[in-house]
């Protein structure tokens, strides 16, 4: 095994399950390192929801997100950008699954999910794209 | 990973038993709608919905099972989730789901 980290970058287009690609190297490198199922399991949904949130916001005529993963055997560090037109994470609202209930729209809850299963998160936005940032110990 | 996804029905003493093989995104969550409205009657007062072959639930999936939960609520039914990855039950933990819904260890656990 080797000790420095181990780099994975795509770049996805908007295409059904195109995630999976993403998650499929997500694997491969937690099974090289060892981590736990429960780690890998966890960041499965970081890489997920990151994705689906960058394609669902990209735009123009080429919609794509730019997925870098970079793993060590105690650290994850995910970066997703997309080239869409950008939002407010803060005018996001937090999700609760009472009113969500009654709720015509019962989606939303990508950036929850983010949070709870990360231990660092950044959102940069911008008119021309946004760009997540998570961090996860995997020790 | 496979993008198939699939889901069979059976019905057990009344009671809906949904078993889904495969990720549960967007185009799932629609066919498990189609499957519980082809299969839910209003005398039943419970579905189970073994997720035991589903290893990855996206958020927009889980919004689908919110819908289920709700209509099921409406008529006081309940929805009881089985064979739950761990990270999964985590998600359910995290949006509050088991709030409205039940989970078990099995199939036949549920049914009890």
């Amino acid at each position: 095994m080797i000790d420095t980290d181990l780099k994975l970058e795509i770049v996805l287009p908007k295409v059904p399950d195109i995630e999976l690609v993403a998650i499929q190297g997500l694997e491969k490198m937690g099974s090289y390192f060892g981590i736990s199922e429960d780690k890998i399991g966890e960041a499965r949904v970081l890489v997920t929801e990151a994705i689906i949130n960058g394609l669902e916001h990209s735009g123009g005529d080429n919609p794509y997100v730019k997925v870098e993963v970079t793993m060590t055997k105690d650290k994850l560090i995910i970066l997703v950008t997309d080239n869409g037109k950008g939002f407010d994470p803060e005018s996001v609202p937090i999700p609760e699954i009472e009113k969500k209930l009654s709720s015509a729209n019962k989606r939303g809850w990508g950036l929850k999910l983010m949070k709870s299963m990360s231990d660092d998160l950044l959102i940069e936005s911008k008119p021309t794209g946004t760009k997540i940032s998570i961090i996860k110990n995997l020790s | 990973m496979s993008t198939e996804f699939n889901i069979v029905s059976e019905i057990y003493n009344n009671t809906l038993v949904m078993r889904t093989d495969g990720y549960i995104n967007n185009v799932a969550g629609e066919k498990i709608i189609a499957e519980f409205s082809k299969n839910f009657s209003g005398s039943m007062n419970k579905v189970v919905m073994d997720l035991g072959k589903s290893k990855v639930v996206n958020s927009i999936g889980i919004s689908y099972l919110i819908d289920i939960i709700e209509k099921l609520n409406e008529s006081n039914g309940k929805l009881v989730f089985t064979s739950l990855d761990p990270t999964i039950e985590k998600t359910f933990n995290i949006m509050g789901i088991f709030q409205f819904a039940q989970k078990a260890d099995s199939v036949e656990a549920a049914l009890k």
